[in-house]
């Protein structure tokens, strides 16, 4: 695991956030530091590190001169990590497009899988799992499984009907009907979740499928707010002709939530 | 074999097609002053209401297309008037879409299902024509598209008039103008029906978008796709047909298909270009360029920098006129009346 930090708060929570996963879910951790005293987040690191060394967990810390973005995803693809985890400054409108975004910088650069802590530091009981219903989802399912486990969480499986009948013969029902429904009628998404909920419940964690009806980027943002869950994860196109055709839904969900987001590969 | 059977009709469509806009042409005299009198098209809102009513009647929108045109070649309407015929035949082509639809629904419990492609369509006509129209009359109004030259055009043309010309002339002096008019509006629609048939039969599910119906797409992919399919099938709605064996329940999502009916509006006119081209006439290649190019200067800044903004708009306007029927009929209502108003007034 790789904890990308720096001296500003969003660089601290991020510390702390990676600390309390790694204590439970890494057996080595790189501490990415981007500072240039030893004083507030170098310090927060050392004694950071010191936690982990004494839980059995063997950390490197490896401080850097830079911006934070750039030297995270050269380290990410140097060494290749399971999970780094950056802190979100958290810009909107004007602030972002003028400075850019630091997290979007390192989702779309990173190899790995990215978690980005947002807002203030606090448990994570409640995962939301974004599914498309296809094979890839699987592996976003499996990656979030062994996070939420890790941390006790709970997981909700989230799929989005966005889509809209074209012929007479089109299945309309199922595009109205809640996941219990698809669940219950053996449709192609109420098999897929009802599968993605076992394998939650294979690790041992306690899930439930949940469907949404609408555009697929509003549902989510607006389940992750009425949810109030605590992180949010979804998954990342790994091959260059996904990037090339499909929509980038990671990097808009991340700019539209408020909760932490693991973006898996 | 089939390859051949398909290079046949669609060597059959064009040869009718070529003949049916000589004859509406040829007619175009006689319904001139039926124009004027009997349906009053005497500005652009009239001849707008007057294509939208008449692709609605035709349940064909390229036909009224491939008519605008020809009227302006024989000086039976002005540019203008020829440019808002078009657009009200696109407007009118949707709601071809909707009333199948509408017919369908009547005879099943659940009403909306059956509406939505339709609805869906005429949405985003409606709100691409809205900006397009004005543009277009602008950009012809100050001439942008006048300095095209066509250097083979008028020549081509006359050559397959020479042709042509011995064909028409013994039905021209046997039949009065009107009825060649009529007769060349019948050929032309059945020339559209014979190109369905030459078409080849595209199967995206065999390319990387089989996904289609899950997945979602950069909105300019699917802009892209439809504007490609389109001008390979000349129809939105064949276009939009291509996408239902994408699944197996016949649905595809909305995200998928708003931007893939976006590029079909445009790349659906490429048959009434044609028809320009081969009625040899430059004012016709303007106003068909004009109107391709309004719609893509509208559509473009929509799927790159405003796309989200315009998908939850359609989306909402979707899920209102779907709501309950009362929505619905007022939402037909008003499909309907516009174009009659537009004539009327």
């Amino acid at each position: 695991m790789l904890l990308a930090v720096n001296d500003t708060p969003y660089g601290s929570r991020a510390l702390s956030v990676g600390a309390l996963l790694a204590q439970r879910a890494a057996s080595a951790v790189d501490i990415l530091l981007v500072a240039a005293g030893d004083e507030g987040i170098g310090l927060q690191a050392r004694q950071t590190a010191a936690d982990l060394e004494a839980a059995g967990i063997a950390v490197t810390l490896q401080p850097r001169a830079g911006r934070l973005a750039h030297e995270t995803v050269c380290q990410a693809r140097t060494v290749p990590y399971d999970l780094v985890v950056v802190g979100s400054r958290g810009r909107r409108g004007l602030n972002r497009l003028l400075l850019g975004s630091l997290a979007l910088h390192v989702v779309a650069h990173c190899p790995a899988s990215v978690l980005v802590v947002k807002g203030a530091a606090r448990s994570f009981d409640r995962f939301l799992i974004c599914s498309a219903a296809g094979p890839s989802s699987e592996h976003v399912i499996r990656f979030a499984g062994h996070l939420a486990r890790a941390l006790a969480a709970s997981a909700t499986v989230l799929h989005v009907m966005s889509q809209l009948p074209l012929c007479e013969t089109a299945a309309t029902d199922d595009l109205l009907a809640p996941a219990e429904e698809l669940i219950r009628r053996r449709s192609p998404e109420g098999v897929h979740l009802e599968r993605m909920v076992r394998l939650l419940h294979g690790v041992g964690v306690e899930a439930r499928a949940l469907v949404r009806h609408g555009l697929v980027l509003d549902e989510i943002v607006a389940e992750a707010r009425e949810g109030q869950h605590d992180l949010l994860a979804v998954g990342a196109h790994t091959t260059p002709i996904g990037e090339a055709l499909l929509e980038d839904l990671a990097a808009d969900i991340l700019l539209a939530v408020r909760s932490s987001v693991l973006v898996v590969r | 074999m089939a390859g051949l059977k398909r290079a046949g009709w669609g060597l059959l469509a064009l040869a009718l097609f070529i003949l049916a806009l000589a004859l509406m042409k040829e007619g175009a005299r006689g319904i001139e002053p039926l124009l004027e009198g009997f349906f009053r098209v005497t500005n652009p809102a009239d001849s707008l209401g007057f294509g939208w009513l008449m692709a609605a009647l035709i349940l064909s929108g390229s036909p009224v297309a491939a008519v605008a045109v020809a009227l302006l070649s024989a000086d039976a309407l002005q540019p203008a008037q020829a440019f808002t015929m078009i657009t009200g035949s696109r407007m009118g082509a949707s709601l071809v879409v909707l009333l199948l639809g509408f017919v369908y629904s009547l005879r099943r419990r659940k009403r909306w299902p059956a509406l939505t492609a339709g609805v869906l369509s005429l949405l985003i006509s409606a709100s691409a024509q809205a900006l397009a129209l004005p543009m277009g009359l602008w950009m012809l109004n100050w001439g942008w598209f006048g300095r095209l030259r066509f250097p083979g055009l008028e020549g081509a043309s006359g050559g397959l008039n020479r042709w042509i010309d011995p064909l028409i002339q013994p039905v021209a002096t046997a039949l009065p103008d009107w009825m060649l008019f009529i007769a060349g509006v019948g050929l032309v629609s059945l020339s559209f029906h014979l190109f369905d048939r030459a078409l080849p039969q595209v199967r995206l599910q065999r390319t990387e978008f089989g996904a289609v119906t899950q997945l979602i797409y950069r909105p300019a992919m699917m802009f892209l796709i439809g504007l490609a399919v389109t001008a390979l099938t000349m129809s939105v709605s064949i276009s939009v047909g291509i996408l239902v064996p994408l699944s197996a329940r016949g649905y595809v999502r909305r995200e998928n298909i708003i931007p893939y009916i976006l590029g079909a509006n445009i790349s659906t006119l490429v048959d009434t270009l044609l028809a320009a081209l081969l009625l040899g006439d430059p004012r016709g290649v303007w106003v068909v360029t004009a109107q391709m190019a309004a719609m893509m200067i509208v559509s473009l800044p929509v799927i790159l920098f405003a796309y989200w903004p315009y998908e939850r708009f359609i989306s909402r306007a979707l899920a209102w006129v779907t709501r309950d029927r009362r929505h619905f009929a007022v939402f037909l209502v008003v499909t309907f009346a516009i174009p009659v108003v537009l004539i009327l007034c």
